[in-house]
């Protein structure tokens, strides 16, 4: 099939010219890939609606061969071979008695395509013959074609490349250069001569760390007479604070990072950026790569966690934030529809980020063209399901909570020596037992004399195992054994406590619980958004102190669905208010047991009243220790908080027949990719390893598991994905022109061998991402100029070759922050809380902060300002900042009005101009033509032209006002070299 | 086809100047094109180029945020009124709020109108007197019953955000007929509909695609007007980025860029132009309701003239957002009557004017008029006098641009809760609007995440029965 052009233009505020290609079909020897484009669409189209898993009318399937030929009421459809003998065909030709599909004919071309497709022998690729009434959708993926997918490029090992010989000897630095430089000589291309030192330093300071070099550095870059003064620089730049900053953003980019969820309210997702800073950090340090994608997997599982060398906190487990960076729905109707939706989200980055393939197509069906099972997808599906989010506790335990611990128990022998006999005297007990009536069950009492199975994070939960007393604010407490509470040493003190996953089969939860500034949370199947409508109820404030009472929450809206419980003494977000907010941790909560009852009657038994032994007008040495257990409750500090994962209670994920939550097919046990099973002989497959679904019995999630599968040395897709997305921004395009898929459907490698070369080195280098780009900056190629040879450009036109250097435009951030950075308005501070959005006129709608965030950002880089998903910068949406929906390793680079206009007129543009200008005219004297040098230099890295210098004077007059120096400013920003770096 | 292999050829838009052009370049290619001495790229040939003649050239898109009820403006249910106040007597399914009242009768007589006899309610007097020219669908559905992701899905065909628009994928397919306007324009009233503006984005599209959001103020578009020596700067600019091709090469991105700032300078005059209201007769304005009492009618009536002007002008889709009235949205969980006559007073008069007025001036033949919100309402009480949303049969209609008038297509249960003959859904609804502008909705693909991604993912039927 021919390509079809077409030419589409001056649209939206867009007026691109742009050249599209039309469609051609792959060629096709054995019907498959025709059946995959053609006859599998057209049925899903326009029959399966009617004849396939959700109904079969007539009891006729169309979604299989099997069900095909075993036909409904009216006999088979098909007769392999025989169009003329076909019902199907002769239904859809509408010349007799059936007539489909009913409302509108097929047209001709289509009807033609059926009747090929039976002509041809019915081919459908993996049909076993199974019988039309199994899961017909899933399970078509057999072993030989699972195989026959795995030799496609990308799934195939790392072998070792010979780099080839070329003819000029000269040329090439390093082996990046053969491989490129052999192809171009194959072609008779001419690699473009090396830039200028001024034009290198300015490439090589915005692609390292995405500003533009100051006038010394350039300076004394050009003066450097020593033979290795450019690895010198590469050298610094790479050691620079802001390579993690700019590198840090590209990787955001992968993870659809936002600090807010989106969709109605846009809700906080309160501390996101510390996963943001953690991504510059690891950056910066170096951290070989398969580790960094271990800890965003695993991170929380890691046995030795990395730590923070200054403040001691845990590292590894803050790249497991990234799982929570998604949009999130408000008060959806179908929790369990919300927990597919999230899952598919975090599958669809996880794949596409480390893996470069979309797993995500495999949710609904295995997938069109990649060797994924649906029954892969599901078995990837269970670790994240067997995952929570949580708020997790980064400092390492504080000596803090073992001094308050021994005063404590000081304090109540010096103060309160027989707590014991007055507790026995009143009771002992907690007050709870209860009646123990029909269909009462007890979900947990705590009388094991351990928190397990629960989940404990945070310092304040302590063993229940026996009875202690606690220094309230007014009194000594006593908190019986049996009793989960967050209090046992201080108030101070912050924790989650979760419980296992459970099946609500009952109608009402009952929580015997006392507490002061305590929560109680529900979260069914994944959902922590909690808030009204709907969904109010399943927070529960606990605030009415030590007496231990008992709650009902009415869970019958929710029978069937899988659910824990928090009990958070802190740590937690409260969505019930305009927007998120983290719970603090003052305070103290209690649960003595969880009943599941099918009646609202209260069984906890009545009030149970606390022990208690006022501490008002405590006298000497007890004065003396509770001022001193005060003082090192003051000195504990607030805990640090970040975003992470936690592990819950394992359990599979069942495939889903067309993708749907209401029709589960089997469970799938947790594992990594069928194919790379395959690959390696064990013959494993999807659907012998059957599940063990929602009590899979396995602890925990296993994702630690999951990482190493995915990481292994063997497996060549992470190590080539991620060498493509550095060639990519260094030099414009990938060697693969997809970066998020390697797969099929993707683009294939421009230079395989060379793709490979960079991926052996990456993991001979122990996954240091330093020393590939090191690899690359030092290059040949990469220090070419951008203007080609003439006969070299006529032969490569769309330099494909890489016979020159790409210009490249700088991404709105880059651009953003170079406007600061030659004003003199950039604060370098690295990491930290997010500088609130200058919000315009247009940035309207629900969700909309109260306050808008200074002009300039207060002079911050862009990677730290507020990313709100319904909120985006206008100036960032106009030089195309994705949307972060998915993982989006290419952004667009569009040319609309809308930037000329921001850089003409954006108020912010105005302002540094104006500050640069009065910074040109004091750093470089008063002559004019100094300034004019001096802004050229910090500009473009380079002095005026003799025809631009006279352009800038013209332009100024002989007598220039600041307004006249302000609008030279602002006309040299907009000129195309400010933006667009050769 | 939604998994279709394709590939990209390496072709440049420089070399497609090479061919097509002679000398300057970008600039020089659109002024000659603006003068007509080329045959514009885009006129009538999209990324995808018409599939089949086009009976629509337009569309206007009468976003009615919060969604309006059925059973209170264009599906009758008489069955209402005898069960006024008794629980409703069918399985209902968990609506948003799951406050569920009991039978609620509508607060409004209807009426038949017309020579077609289609009966509305009395909240729309001046709409009803166009019905012979409206097609009611009374049988559309959602997948949603909340807002957001109905939003999402009604604009884009995904409950989710990212997806591109409904504006967008017709400006990817056909192009626009106009080059110092956006193609795709959504008339800002006051009200961003939940979601926010990522309903109007151009997702995975080039960002060329996006809807611009005019908003009803001084300054319509951000940075849109120019500030002092704006024209010495410009010349300036133009100057030094000349001496730049020399030393940077004539590449496609900067020559392009360079031919954006004459674009952006045409943008400044065409957009006031387009505002300036001033050629519009007294009877007019009267007619839209440019005079009316109600400062929400006035804001709407002044949108809804904005629309036509736009589609005038060759803008190939116009979104026109409801303003604030004094109550909410058409989201009436309660207080039925006073919110939905408010909202009735501030968008009735203004439609039936574009309607009448796009006749009159023989363009409504080539404009195809949407009205439709995220969802409808249900036909019992949320608490006691509102309704709560209800996604499973709502009527939306089409009006000019090939739809056969006077029409009543589908239908819903005698409650008026669910659609039970001929059900339509939101890719239905898309799959009509581009057919109607001469698209395929099955060819107008692009690939994104390894598939080739269409506004109406692998579904949607042409609704032929209200086709002229």
């Amino acid at each position: 099939m021919g390509a079809r052009r077409f030419v589409v233009g001056c649209w939206g505020i867009g007026w691109i010219l742009q050249v599209w290609a039309g469609v051609c079909l792959a060629q096709d020897g054995d019907g498959r890939a025709f059946f995959e484009a053609k006859v599998r669409p057209l049925l899903i189209d326009r029959c399966q609606k009617c004849h396939g898993a959700e109904q079969a009318k007539s009891g006729l399937r169309l979604d299989s061969r099997a069900g095909m030929e075993a036909g409904g009421e009216s006999g088979p459809a098909v007769v392999p071979g025989k169009p003329q003998e076909s019902l199907l065909i002769e239904a859809v030709r509408q010349t007799g008695s059936l007539r489909m599909p009913p409302k509108e004919r097929l047209s001709e071309a289509e009807i033609e395509v059926l009747e090929r497709w039976v002509e041809q022998g019915a081919v459908w690729p993996g049909e076993v013959g199974e019988a039309g009434g199994r899961v017909a959708s899933a399970g078509t993926l057999d072993e030989a074609e699972l195989a026959e997918r795995a030799r496609h490029w990308s799934f195939r090992p790392i072998e070792p490349v010979e780099v080839p010989a070329v003819r000029d000897e000269q040329w090439p630095t390093n082996a990046i250069d053969r491989f490129l430089l052999a192809a171009m000589e194959a072609a008779g291309v001419r690699p473009a001569g090396p830039a200028d030192r001024r034009t290198l330093i300015r490439r090589l300071t915005f692609d390292l760390i995405g500003l533009p070099p100051t006038v010394a550095e350039v300076e004394a870059f050009v003066n450097d007479g020593r033979p290795d003064a450019y690895e010198r620089l590469v050298d610094r730049l790479l050691a620079s604070p802001h390579y993690g900053e700019r590198w840090g953003r590209h990787w955001l980019d992968l993870v659809r990072y936002a600090e807010t969820a989106g969709h109605e309210f846009d809700y906080e997702i309160p501390l996101a950026w510390r996963y943001r800073d953690y991504v510059v950090r690891a950056l910066n340090e170096d951290l070989p790569y398969d580790r960094f994608v271990r800890e965003h997997l695993a991170g929380d599982l890691d046995p030795a966690p990395r730590r923070d060398q200054v403040t001691g906190r845990n590292e590894s487990i803050l790249g497991t934030g990234f799982l929570w960076l998604g949009e999130g729905v408000h008060s959806p109707v179908d929790l369990r529809e919300e927990q597919v939706r999230r899952l598919d989200n975090q599958i669809d980055v996880v794949g596409k980020a480390f893996l470069g393939l979309t797993l995500a197509c495999a949710r609904c069906h295995d997938h069109k063209f990649d060797p994924i099972r649906q029954a892969d997808y599901a078995a990837l599906a269970g670790y994240f399901k067997s995952t929570r989010q949580q708020y997790a506790f980064l400092d390492r335990e504080t000596a803090g909570r073992e001094t308050l611990r021994s005063l404590r128990d000081e304090l109540v022998e010096v103060a309160w020596e027989g707590w014991r006999s007055d507790w026995a005297r009143a009771g002992g007990g907690t007050g709870a037992g209860g009646s123990a009536g029909d269909g009462v069950v007890v979900f947990e009492d705590f009388e094991g004399g351990t928190l397990e199975p629960w989940h404990a994070s945070g310092e304040a939960f302590e063993s229940p195992a026996e009875a202690t007393v606690r220094v309230g604010a007014d009194a000594l407490v006593v908190v019986p054994a049996g009793v989960a509470h967050s209090a046992r040493i201080s108030e101070r003190l912050s924790g989650v406590l979760r419980s296992p996953t459970f099946t609500i089969e009952q109608n009402y939860i009952q929580y015997r619980v006392a507490g002061r500034g305590g929560r109680i949370q529900l979260i069914i199947e994944g959902f922590e958004k909690i808030r009204d409508p709907l969904y109010g109820g399943l927070a529960i404030r606990v605030d009415h102190g030590d007496a231990m009472v008992t709650v009902v929450q009415d869970v019958r809206p929710w029978r069937g669905r899988r659910a824990y419980i928090e009990l958070a003494d802190g740590a937690v977000a409260d969505f019930t208010g305009e927007t998120t907010r983290l719970v603090g941790g003052d305070g103290f909560v209690g649960l003595d047991a969880v009943w599941f009852t099918n009646d609202a009657a209260a069984v906890g038994g009545g009030e149970g009243l606390p022990v208690r032994y006022p501490l008002e007008g405590l006298g000497g040495e007890g004065a003396a220790l509770l001022s001193r257990f005060r003082e090192a409750e003051t000195a504990l500090g607030e805990p640090t908080l970040g975003l992470a994962a936690v592990d819950g209670t394992g359990e599979d994920e069942h495939v889903l027949i067309r993708g749907n939550p209401r029709t589960p097919g089997p469970a799938v046990a947790r594992r990594f990719l069928s194919v790379f099973d395959v690959r390696e002989g064990d013959g494993a497959d999807g659907w012998s390893a059957r599940g063990r679904g929602e009590d899979s019995g396995v602890a925990g999630s296993r994702r630690w598991e999951l990482a190493e599968a995915m990481m292994d040395v063997r497996h060549p897709l992470p190590a080539r994905v991620v060498v493509n997305r550095l060639w990519q921004h260094h030099f414009g395009r990938g060697l693969v022109a997809t970066p998020d898929d390697l797969g099929r459907m993707g683009e294939p490698p421009s230079h395989p061998e060379l793709l490979d070369w960079l991926a052996a080195e990456l993991i001979g280098s122990g996954w240091s991402l330093k020393s590939v780009h090191r690899r690359i900056v030092t290059s040949s190629a990469y220090r070419m100029a951008s203007q080609g040879d003439p006969s070299a450009d006529e032969r490569d036109p769309g330099n494909r070759l890489w016979h020159r250097r790409e210009l490249r435009r700088l991404e709105a951030e880059a651009l953003r922050d170079a406007l600061l950075a030659i004003s003199g308005r950039l604060e370098a501070v690295l990491g930290g809380p997010s500088v609130p959005p200058h919000l315009t006129e247009s940035m309207e709608g629900f969700g909309r902060p109260a306050v808008s965030g200074p002009l300039d950002g207060a002079g911050r880089r862009s990677l730290y300002i507020n990313v709100r998903r319904n909120f985006l910068p206008p100036f960032w949406v106009v030089f195309d900042y994705p949307l972060p929906v998915t993982c989006m390793g290419r952004r667009h680079v569009s040319n609309v009005p809308a930037q000329a206009l921001t850089l003409l007129n954006d108020p912010f543009v105005r302002e540094q101009a104006e500050r640069w200008a009065r910074r040109a005219r004091t750093e470089a004297g008063e002559s004019a033509e100094a300034t004019i040098e001096w802004m050229y230099q910090t500009a473009f890295a380079r002095l005026p032209s003799a025809v631009e210098r006279m352009a800038a004077r013209a332009f100024l007059g002989e007598e220039p006002n600041e307004a006249d120096w302000a609008d030279l400013a602002h006309a040299l920003v907009n000129v195309k070299e400010f933006l667009f770096i050769p | 086809m939604h998994c279709r292999r394709y590939r990209t050829l390496p072709q440049t838009r420089r070399e497609w100047l090479r061919q097509s052009a002679h000398g300057f370049g970008a600039v020089a290619l659109t002024t000659l094109m603006a003068e007509g001495a080329l045959p514009a790229p885009s006129r009538g040939a999209g990324a995808m180029g018409p599939h089949h003649s086009a009976r629509a050239r337009s569309v206007i898109f009468l976003y009615m945020d919060g969604g309006p009820s059925q059973v209170d403006t264009f599906d009758p249910k008489p069955r209402l009124d005898r069960e006024h106040g008794q629980p409703i007597r069918m399985k209902t399914p968990p609506t948003q709020f799951n406050n569920v009242g009991t039978v609620l009768r509508s607060p409004w007589r209807f009426r038949r109108w017309g020579q077609s006899g289609i009966p509305v309610s009395e909240l729309f007097p001046h709409v009803a007197r166009c019905v012979d020219d409206l097609a009611l669908i009374r049988s559309m559905t959602a997948p949603f019953s909340e807002h957001t992701q109905a939003n999402y899905f009604l604009h884009t065909g995904s409950g989710l955000q990212g997806r591109p628009s409904h504006g967008a994928w017709v400006g990817y397919g056909l192009g626009s007929e106009n080059r110092d306007l956006p193609g795709f324009v959504v008339l800002n009233g006051g009200l961003i509909p939940p979601g926010g503006v990522d309903c109007f984005g151009s997702g995975f599209l080039p960002a060329a695609y996006q809807g611009s959001v005019f908003r009803s103020s001084e300054s319509p578009v951000e940075n849109l007007r120019p500030g002092p020596g704006q024209d010495r700067m410009r010349e300036l600019v133009r100057r030094l980025d000349e001496e730049g091709l020399g030393r940077l090469g004539r590449q496609d991105a900067l020559e392009a860029a360079i031919s954006n700032y004459e674009l952006a300078a045409r943008m400044q005059t065409s957009i006031p132009a387009l505002l300036e209201l001033d050629g519009e007769s007294r009877a007019t304005k009267a007619l839209y309701g440019l005079d009316h009492a109600d400062p929400a009618t006035r804001i709407y009536g002044r949108q809804c003239l904005l629309a036509r002007r736009l589609v005038e002008r060759g803008v190939r889709f116009v979104e026109v957002l409801c303003p604030r009235v004094d109550a909410d949205r058409w989201d009436q969980h309660s207080d039925l009557k006073t919110g939905h006559e408010n909202n009735a007073r501030a968008t009735d008069q203004p439609i039936a004017a574009l309607l009448t007025d796009l006749k009159a001036r023989g363009l409504l033949d080539t404009t195809l008029v949407v009205w439709a919100g995220e969802f409808g309402r249900t036909p019992m009480a949320q608490g006691s006098d509102g309704r709560d949303h209800n996604p499973y049969g709502f009527t939306i209609w089409l009006a000019g641009g090939g739809v056969r008038g006077g029409t009543i297509y589908g239908a819903t249960d005698e409650y008026g809760y669910y659609a039970v003959e001929n059900p339509v859904t939101v890719y239905d609804l898309h799959a009509t609007m581009l057919h109607l502008l001469g698209i395929d909705h099955k060819r107008l693909t692009v690939r994104f995440g390894g598939r080739d991604m269409r506004l109406t993912d692998v579904h949607g039927e042409v609704i032929r029965s209200i086709l002229a």
